[in-house]
């Protein structure tokens, strides 16, 4: 087929761009940042992206988006230590991790879980990597034939997915994923240039800017929540030396399978929209307590249980990267903050990117495999160090934190408004938090929400103001289908848990009154 | 516990608020057009009644169900936003040395424990970090201090 036909001259291209000595510097950088930050228990791997983000505008956009993508699958490496050695994730896909790891080093064999897991992620991004490089082509030549109405309809479900899914209730993510879009509108209108929610304010008529907006949501916001209750841990210094790190014959043997199902559930999980590496490590988990032949080990320092989600999340990782950059449809935040990293740039991501730029397609597609080593590289004689990030306490950690947001927003535009802004989305943030909204589809909505009026509007305008054209067009009908099931899925959902909760509480009554 | 769910019930009530006036502000202020050629007001005049239609679903059910409210965290929120607004404000007249160490002293306030040996540390370490990544590194110009009289 011509596609593999062109795969050994696209992956040259790719190594020839990604091994030039600042794409090099830049992936390092990258891997490093997103180890430390994923390590450091209070700061996600969203917030460190939004921090690092305007840093990368002063670079050319192969080595940002290279750089960019180095703090979020780094970010995955570290989060896993601080699951395995404290029983903090560090970020949220990494959570499953410590349910087993953490057991593990209680029982003096961290270092083996960490070394595994490292194993486990680097062999858990490579396939997916592989599987990005031989279907991304194949899926852009497919998105070629799109129209508007195909793409509204992908991006529904998108929103759709990512507000259902995720964990909390799905009225509160879908309102969130409206509040985004409301937010996606301030500024100037696309087809008539008037001026929209901006109440006259000449520096909202550009919009709002998504560094401030990504920066008070997930920086500000965790910093406030966190200020009171992250305290450094201790940590068993012991357990983490190189000697102790040397697997056994058994874990070895047990690990295969694990990495193997938990990379392919990873990769499929990846792909979807709305979903990413923190569902996929959750299914991957759940796959192995069903298969595994005694059900008890697992919560107890099982390899198996660190081992299927650490390969799952980094597959996840790797393949979310196809939907956004064949379709220009992020699944994920951490993706809508890449889209945006792009568009910030001059680069309209989509099916024609990997023809017009093939060297920032696959320059990035292979810096992936050069992060993923250095990272092996990088966590495995580094452990130590790693540890002692650990123990730096919090009261010192968040005002450099609130430093780097700061002078970061400030410098993209050289703006003090989009400090404003930043303090506003930050209160904002708190507040959602409080009352228990998630600030993950809210991003996704802002960075959608335009993107779909324009498509909404231009099938609109093809269609003569039809709205059957969503539903008539073969794929944008399919995918529509999908959409309105997932909602029926989960209204469904919500309904059977209110009904189980009223059931519990007549029960209460039932014992409370029999007492008597 | 209390009585109602008022984490809920206060979340849908400001949904249902914000819809409204995004609602409200958009057929006041813009052009709806027709459906065939849409104006800039239709978009937004639909997501105002969709937020306020969650910010009723959420709010209804909240009345018929007990819930938590986890405590708030003011003197963090506080101190933490102000710090960032003493920051904006300082940046222009009088630079990025003086923004810094504003930041550091109102956002240290957040803790109960008052630490002046580490703020002291914080105040000639993180300027100067700041100094050498954004000025030396990526050589931004951004002024260091600047004297506004």
């Amino acid at each position: 087929m011509e596609i593999f036909g062109n795969l050994a001259g696209n992956v040259a291209l790719g190594f020839d761009t990604a091994l030039s000595a600042s794409n090099l510097f830049y992936c390092f950088i990258g891997v490093l940042l997103g180890t430390v930050i994923g390590v450091i228990p209070g700061i996600g791997a969203l917030a460190a992206i939004s921090m690092l983000f305007p840093i990368t505008f002063h670079l050319d956009p192969t080595s940002a988006l290279i750089m960019l993508a180095g703090i979020w699958y780094g970010s995955t490496y570290g989060g896993s230590t601080a699951a395995i050695l404290l029983n903090i994730p560090g970020t949220p896909s990494t959570a499953v991790t410590s349910l087993d790891g953490y057991p593990m080093s209680r029982q003096g064999r961290g270092g083996v879980a960490l070394l595994m897991t490292t194993i486990a992620s680097f062999i858990g991004g490579s396939i997916g990597i592989l599987l990005m490089m031989l279907f991304a082509p194949v899926i852009a030549t497919y998105a070629l034939s799109f129209g508007s109405a195909e793409y509204f309809a992908l991006m529904l479900l998108g929103l759709v997915a990512a507000s259902t899914i995720a964990d909390g209730s799905a009225i509160k993510g879908l309102a969130m994923v409206v509040l985004g879009i409301a937010f996606g509108t301030v500024g100037m209108d696309l087809y008539t240039g008037s001026q929209r929610f901006t109440f006259g304010m000449l520096q909202l008529s550009d919009g709002i800017s998504l560094v401030a907006l990504a920066m008070g949501l997930f920086g500000i916001a965790e910093i406030i929540a966190s200020i009171r209750h992250v305290h450094a841990g201790h940590v068993d210094r012991k357990s983490v030396s190189l000697r102790s790190m040397k697997p056994t014959r058994d874990d070895m043997r047990r690990s295969v399978m694990p990495m193997a199902r938990g990379a392919s559930i990873g990769s499929f999980f990846g792909t979807l929209p709305g979903t990413g590496p923190s569902v996929a490590a959750f299914m991957a988990y759940a796959m192995e307590k069903r298969v595994a032949r005694d059900k008890s080990r697992f919560g107890k320092g099982a390899i198996e249980g660190i081992m299927a989600p650490e390969s799952a999340n980094n597959a996840a990782d790797q393949t979310s990267f196809i939907p956004t950059m064949t379709l220009g449809i992020p699944g994920s935040p951490t993706m809508a903050l890449m889209l945006g990293a792009l568009i910030i740039h001059g680069i309209t991501p989509g099916p024609q990117l990997m023809t017009t730029q093939p060297s920032l397609f696959w320059g990035l597609v292979m810096s992936f495999w050069i992060g993923n080593v250095l990272l092996v590289l990088l966590n495995v004689p580094l452990i130590g160090l790693w540890v002692r990030l650990l123990l730096i306490p919090y009261h010192l950690l968040y005002p450099a934190v609130l430093m780097f947001i700061c002078i970061g927003v400030f410098t993209v535009n050289n703006n003090a408004f989009d400090v404003w802004l930043v303090a506003f989305f930050g209160a904002l943030g708190y507040l959602m938090r409080l009352l228990g909204f998630q600030p993950a589809p809210l991003l996704l909505g802002f960075v959608l929400g335009p993107l779909m009026e324009e498509h909404f509007r231009r099938a609109m305008l093809i269609s003569r103001g039809d709205l059957m054209t969503f539903i008539d067009r073969p794929i944008s009908g399919t995918v529509m289908a999908m959409t309105g099931l997932l909602l029926v899925w989960s209204a469904v959902g919500a309904y059977r848990g209110w009904q189980a909760r009223r059931g519990e509480r007549a029960a209460q009554r039932m014992a409370a009154s029999a007492r008597e | 516990m209390y009585q109602r769910d008022y984490r809920n019930i206060a979340g849908g009530a400001l949904l249902l608020l914000t819809g409204i006036l995004i609602a409200w502000y958009a057929s006041a202020t813009l052009d709806f057009g027709t459906v065939r050629r849409m104006g800039p007001g239709m978009f937004p005049m639909s997501i105002g009644v969709i937020l306020a239609v969650f910010g009723i679903a959420l709010m209804i059910p909240a009345f018929f169900r007990a819930g938590d409210f986890e405590a708030i965290e003011w003197r963090a929120a506080i101190a933490v936003l102000a710090g960032v607004g003493a920051f904006a404000l300082a940046i222009r007249p009088l630079g990025l040395v003086p923004a810094i160490i504003l930041l550091l002293v109102v956002s240290s306030l957040a803790e109960r424990r008052f630490r002046p040996v580490s703020l002291l540390v914080m105040c000639v370490t993180l300027p100067l970090a700041a100094y050498l990544i954004f000025r030396v590194g990526l050589g931004l110009p951004l002024a260091m201090a600047r004297w506004p009289f």
